[in-house]
Formats: C-alpha cells, sequence, structure tokens
C-alpha cells in the first residue's frame, strides 16, 4: 500500500514538472480564469436576459474552455512517453506503473476538472451581480445548477476517451482527435435529447460513468503494456 | 551462498508467428561481467525487455537476486538498473528532472537524492547537461544521462543495450572505463552489444546468441580485457621480405607468423599507440611497408564461427 501511494505522489509531482518544464502549467487557470471573465464580459454587454441564462452561457463557456485543457493535458500525460518511447525507462523503475499513470492523470485531468469546478462556481456567483432581472424575460433553456453538474459527467467522458484512446494508439496527437470526436458527439446528442425535451439527470450520469470506466481500463491496460 | 545475481531458465518469447526467443537459459554469477553479443534481430533486446519486465515471457522464468520479478516487482527491480538501445527522453525536460524522478521512484530518501543525483551525473560527466533541457543535447550525451539514470540507484546488476551507441570514440572508452570501475566495485554487468570491442575491453565472459537461441557461453580471454593491452596487426610490404629478420628490426612488436613473402603477423603493446609506433619503427627501418592492417580477435573469430555463419550463408 505504502509503494502505491508514494508512486502516486511521485507521479503528481512528476506530472506537475513536465507541466512547468513545457509551460503549459499555466492551461490549469484557464478554467478558473478565463471562463468567469468570458462570461462576465458577456453578461455586461450582450444584455442577457436574466441571471438564469447568464449562468448557462457562462458554464457553457468555462466547461468548453475546460475541455480543451482536459484533452491537451491528458492526451500528453498519457501518450507523449509511449510515442517518444521514454515509456522504456519509466516502465523499468521499481514502482506499480498504475499508480503512477492514476497520479499523472490526478493532475492532468483531475486540475482542469478542479479547474471547472472552481470556474463555474464563480460564474454561478457572479452572474446575479452583474445581469439585471428583466420581468418580461424567457426562462433559461436548462436550470443553471443541473447543468453545472452535468457537464462534469462530459469532462469526465472526455478524460476517459482521451486516456483510453492515447493507450491504445501510443500517440497524444490521435487520442486528442479521439477526445474531440467524443466531444463533438456527445454535445450533439445532448442537444438532440434537449430539443426531444427527453434530456435528463440520466444522460450526464451516463457520460460520467462511461468516462470514468474507460479511465480505469486506461489505467488497468497501462499497467500491463508491453514495450 | 548468495543467490545468482540473475538467473534466465528456458525462457522463450513469440510475437505472433515468430519466435524471438526459444528456451534462452543463463545464470549471472554477483560481480560477473558478462558480453551478450549477436546480430541486429537476434533476441538481446527482447532478453533485456524481459529481465526488466518491460515484457512478458511467453515461456520460462527470469530471477533476480533470487526474486521473481512476476511476484515481487518492486523488490526485484530495485536491484537493477537498465539501459535499453533507444529510449526516448522527453525534449523540454531536464536531465536534473529525469534523474531525480528515478531517485524518487527508486525509494531514495529526499536528503540523499540531491548526492546521489550528482554522484551518477558525475561518473558519467554530464553534470553541466543536468540543468539543460534533454531536447539540447547530442545523441552521446543523452545516451550518458540515461546511463547516469540507470545508476542512480546504484544496482547491484546493471543491464546495458548498446550503450556505447552514438558515442565518439574518446567517450566510449570513458564509458568502457566507467563500466570497469562499476564491475571492479562489484557491479554485475550484462552487456547487449554487437561491438565486439565493448565486450573484449569490459567483460570476462560472453554469450552468444543466435536467431533466438543460445549459441555459445564462453570465457573472454583476460589479454582481451585492456584497450592498451596486446593486438595483432598483419603488415603488407611492397617487395619480398622473407630474408629480414624482423623481430629483431622491429622492436615494439613480436613476430608471430609469416603469411608468405610479403606478409607478416605481428603482436604489439600498447593498442593504437603501440601499433603508429610499429608502422613508424618499421618505416624507419626502411621496409617497403604498403598495408597495415589489424587483425581480428580471436572473440571475433568465435564470434563469425558460433554466429556469423548462418548470416554469411
Amino acid at each position: 500500500m505504502s509503494g502505491t501511494l508514494a508512486a502516486l505522489a511521485n507521479n503528481v509531482t512528476w506530472e506537475g514538472t513536465r507541466l512547468r518544464r513545457s509551460r503549459r502549467a499555466w492551461l490549469l487557470l484557464i478554467p478558473l480564469a478565463a471562463g468567469p471573465i468570458g462570461s462576465a464580459i458577456a453578461d455586461l454587454y450582450l444584455r442577457v436576459p436574466s441571471v438564469a441564462t447568464a449562468q448557462v452561457l457562462g458554464l457553457l463557456i468555462t466547461a468548453g474552455l475546460s475541455s480543451l485543457v482536459v484533452l491537451d493535458l491528458t492526451a500528453l500525460a498519457v501518450g507523449e512517453d509511449l510515442a517518444l518511447r521514454a515509456h522504456l525507462l519509466t516502465f523499468a523503475l521499481p514502482e506499480p506503473r498504475r499508480s503512477g499513470l492514476a497520479g499523472r492523470l490526478l493532475v492532468a485531468a483531475g486540475g482542469p476538472v478542479a479547474g471547472f469546478a472552481a470556474g463555474g462556481g464563480l460564474v454561478m456567483a457572479l452572474a446575479p451581480r452583474l445581469v439585471m432581472m428583466s420581468p418580461n424575460s424567457a426562462g433559461p433553456i436548462l436550470v443553471p445548477l443541473h447543468l453545472y453538474l452535468g457537464l462534469f459527467g462530459v469532462l469526465v467522458l472526455l478524460a476517459g476517451v482521451t486516456a483510453s484512446a492515447a493507450v491504445v494508439t501510443r500517440s497524444a496527437a490521435q487520442a486528442l482527435v479521439a477526445g474531440v470526436l467524443a466531444g463533438v458527439t456527445c454535445a450533439g446528442v445532448g442537444s438532440w435529447l434537449l430539443l426531444d425535451r427527453a434530456l435528463t439527470v440520466v444522460f450526464p450520469i451516463a457520460l460520467a460513468a462511461v468516462g470514468g470506466a474507460l479511465t480505469v481500463w486506461a489505467v488497468v491496460r497501462y499497467g500491463s503494456l508491453e514495450s | 551462498m548468495p543467490a545468482d545475481a540473475l538467473e534466465v531458465a528456458a525462457v522463450s518469447k513469440s510475437f505472433g508467428a515468430r519466435r524471438a526467443l526459444q528456451r534462452v537459459t543463463f545464470r549471472l554469477r554477483p560481480g560477473e561481467a558478462v558480453g551478450y553479443l549477436g546480430p541486429n534481430g537476434a533476441g538481446k533486446t527482447t532478453t533485456l525487455k524481459i529481465i526488466s519486465g518491460l515484457v512478458a515471457p511467453s515461456e520460462g522464468s527470469v530471477r533476480l537476486f533470487g526474486l521473481d520479478p512476476r511476484e515481487e516487482r518492486d523488490r526485484a527491480l530495485r536491484s537493477i538498473g537498465v539501459l535499453l538501445e533507444t529510449p526516448g527522453l522527453v525534449p523540454y525536460l531536464r536531465g536534473r528532472d529525469v534523474l531525480e524522478h528515478v531517485a524518487r521512484a527508486r525509494g531514495i530518501p529526499r536528503e540523499e537524492r540531491a548526492a546521489r543525483v550528482q554522484a551518477a551525473a558525475s561518473s558519467l560527466g554530464v553534470v553541466r547537461e543536468l540543468d539543460r533541457p534533454v531536447g539540447s543535447l547530442s545523441t552521446g550525451l543523452a545516451r550518458r544521462l540515461l546511463l547516469a539514470a540507470a545508476l542512480v540507484g546504484e544496482p547491484r546488476l546493471l543491464l546495458l543495450d548498446e550503450p556505447t551507441l552514438g558515442l565518439d570514440p574518446v567517450a566510449r572508452a570513458d564509458l568502457r572505463e566507467v563500466l570497469r570501475r562499476l564491475n571492479r566495485e562489484g557491479t554485475t554487468l550484462l552487456l547487449s552489444t554487437h561491438l565486439l570491442e565493448d565486450v573484449e575491453v569490459v567483460c570476462n565472459r560472453v554469450l552468444f546468441l543466435r536467431d533466438g537461441q543460445l549459441v555459445g557461453d564462453e570465457p573472454v580471454e583476460a589479454g582481451g580485457r585492456d584497450e592498451d593491452g596486446p593486438r595483432r596487426v598483419c603488415l603488407r610490404f611492397a617487395s619480398d621480405v622473407s630474408d629480414v629478420p624482423l623481430s629483431a628490426l622491429i622492436a615494439s612488436g613480436r613476430a608471430v607468423e609469416r603469411r608468405g613473402p610479403r606478409e607478416v603477423v605481428l603482436e604489439v603493446r600498447g593498442g593504437l599507440r603501440g601499433q603508429a609506433q610499429l608502422v613508424a619503427e618499421t618505416v624507419r627501418a626502411g621496409l617497403p611497408l604498403a598495408e597495415v592492417s589489424p587483425l581480428a580477435s580471436d572473440l571475433a573469430a568465435r564470434y563469425l564461427e558460433l554466429v556469423g555463419r548462418e548470416e554469411e550463408g
């Protein structure tokens, strides 16, 4: 158990070093800063008709940015070593490979998801202070709180698809393409369900379940990859 | 009785229909330096990957200091250092990042880590490279950095796959000296290569691999261990020298064999320097020297006998 935790901690540090050295660490700030700032500007200048609509708009902006960061960091965390054959060095180290990858995903996928949690929270909190209520305004297309929670499912799905695609293809670039395709498909199915008035809590839960299962599969498979 | 450093027992590996290794069996006693020779594609790298747990054998077993790496992977791998032939390095990382990650993974305590990283880098002459992005390093420096990473854990067994690949002659000689020193200090070495000189200089035993099968396991002649040791050189002359008493004229060489009126084999000491001295003396003696060529060592002859035949056929 101590070996597992030590490998987890070691690889959290390792991924942090990689993000710092590759100058990608600042990407983790995007969901936290750019989402709320972008949606605040939209609130102020687009005359958004209601607080709820402003929240929905802000959440979609924040989640969109978070998705891009999840895709990029996850694809590189899993696929870069495999593509460069740097795994020939790390695979021979005396630490559990699965815990190692889990530690790295904790930073690469967990960071942007945490960023969305914070950024989305800011959007929810700021919108009532920036938008004047219009009595004749139409209601939002979604309940903001439901959207906020549901978008976590989308992010988990994207992380899972990207991580598993990186393990299968051994390429960060191809994993990124797979993640983008998953995001587009997810948005299309979500929109169709919304128009059909069939969008329920089952959809984001299903996305999160699939994403979680794919992430676990990627971690397990990574542990038994042959070089 | 101490356990063998490495025991490879009837290991086979197939990739689809292709059999990369066929019942390979050998042992390394602690303190041995063993060369693992074979042509490209013979199965050398596959063997090393199996030993270091990167590839599972189709059949057979491996034990590292008595431990089965499949059952006690982390404990078994803690005692070995590995340098495989073609690992990449993530270009934006610094050498120090890589070595410190390895040190943490090997469980080296925080207070010892910096010193161990420094010592490993120092032994390979890459201290200045520790703070440079690895993408900016030449092939040779990157290779030395990777070898330093293999040394960070002060392993008892080093598995090296073509360690001198891409190194210039001076760096190659330096690296061989490092390996000899490590071996003298008690590190067991398994040196996979197709460069016979690496084996002659560093190893005291050699295994020959051909088409995935072990075809020879022999000691390396002690004389071959010294880069400045004796080497045989063939001198060809422009005219008949059969009446000339060569050994009397050429002080630095010992005539071994005449191969006709214009050709003689001599043994010289002092490596390349000795060879150069021999040429100078021959010219000074007024002999009509036409060509000088070093002869293949006994190991080379043995290699051709055991491994090369099939390739030639």
